[in-house]
């Protein structure tokens, strides 16, 4: 039992520790539970889903590159029904043992979104809450195309907050951070989940081909890391609502590090594709860090960088 | 809930390694539990520490898995850094893995006999097909491509193993027939009758012995290679284009039905 209280509060989701999964990293949370205890985790977000099933984009949909890796998988999923229909139950009983389940939103437009959302909100009431990604880099249209403006951003947020009273929180783009933030704040956002990957390219120089199906990809991983530090840092001066840290988290520190820059919340992302467990070592690590810094509550550190 | 994959974290260390053909090494580790699980056309999503800008895991098929002694052999080419760094491994050098991966062959109950055609790196499950075939007393041919004699592997384990014939091709001709094995097993294909065929190679490869097989009426299956993050069914990256949709090669592959493949 740690001697420091690591409970938080992200925008009404009370999670039992700060630590959280990235969506599309952590697949519904079951692809994990023969390698490690997920119900360890304070929450986990689950791959983004639909109202119809979507088919993602052809191979090659991954690259390693040099501190991370690029992905194009472009949203692949099954639908809400059928997610909720094969993956509820066990995540049900995931959030019986103590494990907050957020759902991510996936559309290609508002309305879309919107249709998403009253689906996941009809089918399930096991959700602790929802994650709105206006900033998936590998789609034709919705995802970054509706993200990367406060206009755009808050159009979507503004249409979801008619659909349910649950947490809505929003994957941003990382781009134009602080107003962003602040547009979605004024649409009643409970939460930001800073950031999601970054488009980015990689090109064969043998064939002139892409290293992906499409020319541009998302880039995630370690090297994203300080980016993400900086941004998650813009987005908890800019707002009033907390932010969950997402970037190439791969040990506690980097988890200290999004604490200290203002996240209230951590997801781990490619760390869990390397070593399944990452998530689990993440959180003892951070936890001996809080206790190390003297501390009897994590929020203590939540923005307690200095400059 | 669908089924979580098959695959346990496995410390290993390394009894040999060694250049068995051109830029191509035989890896023998020893993880006994790991052994026991194996089965023909499976997978292992290898850790190869070394250099911290790369991260993902290294999957591999394996050619031969021995439970009594509780190693693993496993056949790679060198084609990166990562395998780079595996062909300085030494005997005693330890890692870790995730394994096995997804579901293997599945040979057809009652099949009297079957084709076996490998190309290349993908000579190594297929031979790990036919030692099975040759304990179940299933007949098999063989035929076998690279690119040149030198890069040509499994020549001699197939011939051991005494099934049928084994038909040898290489692209300019240093070694066996010259040309593709896509044209002795097509020509097997319409000489003899067969239940069952087994490819594992180059994409355009295993597209033409599809082809053939579907030709020839006889079901056939092919081990596919995709980039892969996780290997566990968590990121949807090494998706293989099916007739039923997309299908992530990790958990509903590698072996995959070859009629069904869209994309190989």
């Amino acid at each position: 039992m740690a001697s420091v209280n690591m409970s938080v509060d992200f925008g009404g989701v009370k999670m039992k520790n700060p630590i959280n999964t990235a969506s599309g990293t952590f697949g519904q949370g079951w692809q994990f539970s023969e390698l490690m205890d997920v119900s360890a985790l304070g929450a986990i977000t689950t791959k983004g889903c639909a109202a119809e099933p979507w088919p993602g984009n052809p191979a090659p949909r991954m690259t390693e590159v040099r501190g991370g890796m690029m992905n194009s998988v472009g949203l692949q999923n099954p639908g809400v029904e059928a997610f909720a229909r094969d993956y509820g139950p066990w995540l049900f009983d995931l959030t019986d043992k103590g494990t907050q389940v957020i759902c991510q939103v996936a559309g290609h437009s508002t309305e879309e979104y919107v249709r998403a959302l009253e689906m996941f909100d009809e089918l399930c009431p096991w959700a602790a809450g929802f994650e709105i990604n206006v900033s998936c880099p590998n789609i034709a249209a919705g995802g970054i195309a509706c993200g990367s403006t406060p206009e755009g951003a808050a159009d979507v947020m503004r249409a979801c907050r008619k659909v349910t009273d649950r947490p809505l929180f929003i994957k941003m783009a990382p781009v134009r951070i602080p107003e962003i933030a602040r547009a979605l704040e004024a649409e009643g956002a409970d939460g930001l989940t800073v950031i999601n990957s970054i488009p980015g390219m990689a090109i064969d120089v043998h064939t002139r081909r892409s290293k992906l199906s499409k020319p541009t990809g998302g880039l995630s991983g370690p090297l994203c890391h300080p980016i993400a530090v900086r941004m998650v840092w813009e987005a908890a001066n800019a707002v009033d609502i907390p932010v969950c840290g997402v970037g190439g988290v791969m040990t506690g520190e980097d988890a200290a590090e999004m604490i200290l820059a203002g996240a209230c919340c951590v997801s781990v992302g490619m760390a869990s594709f390397v070593e399944p467990d990452a998530s689990v070592r993440i959180l003892h690590e951070l936890e001996q860090w809080a206790e190390s810094q003297g501390v009897k509550d994590i929020n203590e550190l939540i923005g307690a960088f200095e400059c | 809930m669908p089924n979580p994959s098959p695959a346990r974290m496995h410390d290993f260390e390394v009894v040999a390694n060694e250049e068995i053909a051109e830029g191509i090494f035989s890896l023998v580790i020893s993880a006994p539990k790991l052994a026991c699980a194996l089965r023909p056309g499976q997978f292992v999503n290898l850790r190869v520490p070394g250099d911290s800008s790369e991260l993902l895991r290294v999957p591999l098929s394996y050619v031969s898995a021995d439970p009594n002694a509780g190693t693993v052999e496993i056949w790679y080419a060198v084609r990166g850094n990562a395998t780079g760094r595996m062909s300085e491994w030494k005997s005693g050098f330890k890692s870790d893995l995730l394994g096995p991966g997804g579901h293997g062959w599945l040979v057809p109950e009652g099949a009297r006999r079957v084709l076996l055609v490998g190309g290349g790196i993908g000579v190594p499950p297929v031979l790990c097909l036919a030692s099975e075939l040759s304990r179940r007393g299933i007949a098999f041919d063989a035929c076998l491509g690279a690119a040149t004699a030198s890069k040509l592997v499994g020549v001699e384990d197939f011939e051991a193993l005494d099934g049928g014939f084994v038909r040898v091709c290489t692209d300019d001709g240093t070694a066996g027939d010259c040309g593709f094995c896509t044209g002795p097993a097509a020509a097997a294909l319409s000489e003899a009758s067969y239940d069952y065929v087994a490819t594992c190679g180059p994409s355009a490869m295993m597209e033409r012995v599809a082809k053939a097989a579907g030709e020839a009426g006889v079901y056939c299956e092919a081990s596919l290679e995709r980039m892969m993050s996780c290997g566990f069914g968590a990121c949807s990256t090494c998706n293989v284009e099916t007739t039923d949709g997309m299908k992530g090669a990790c958990m509903c592959g590698p072996v995959f039905d070859a009629s069904k493949v869209v994309v190989f």
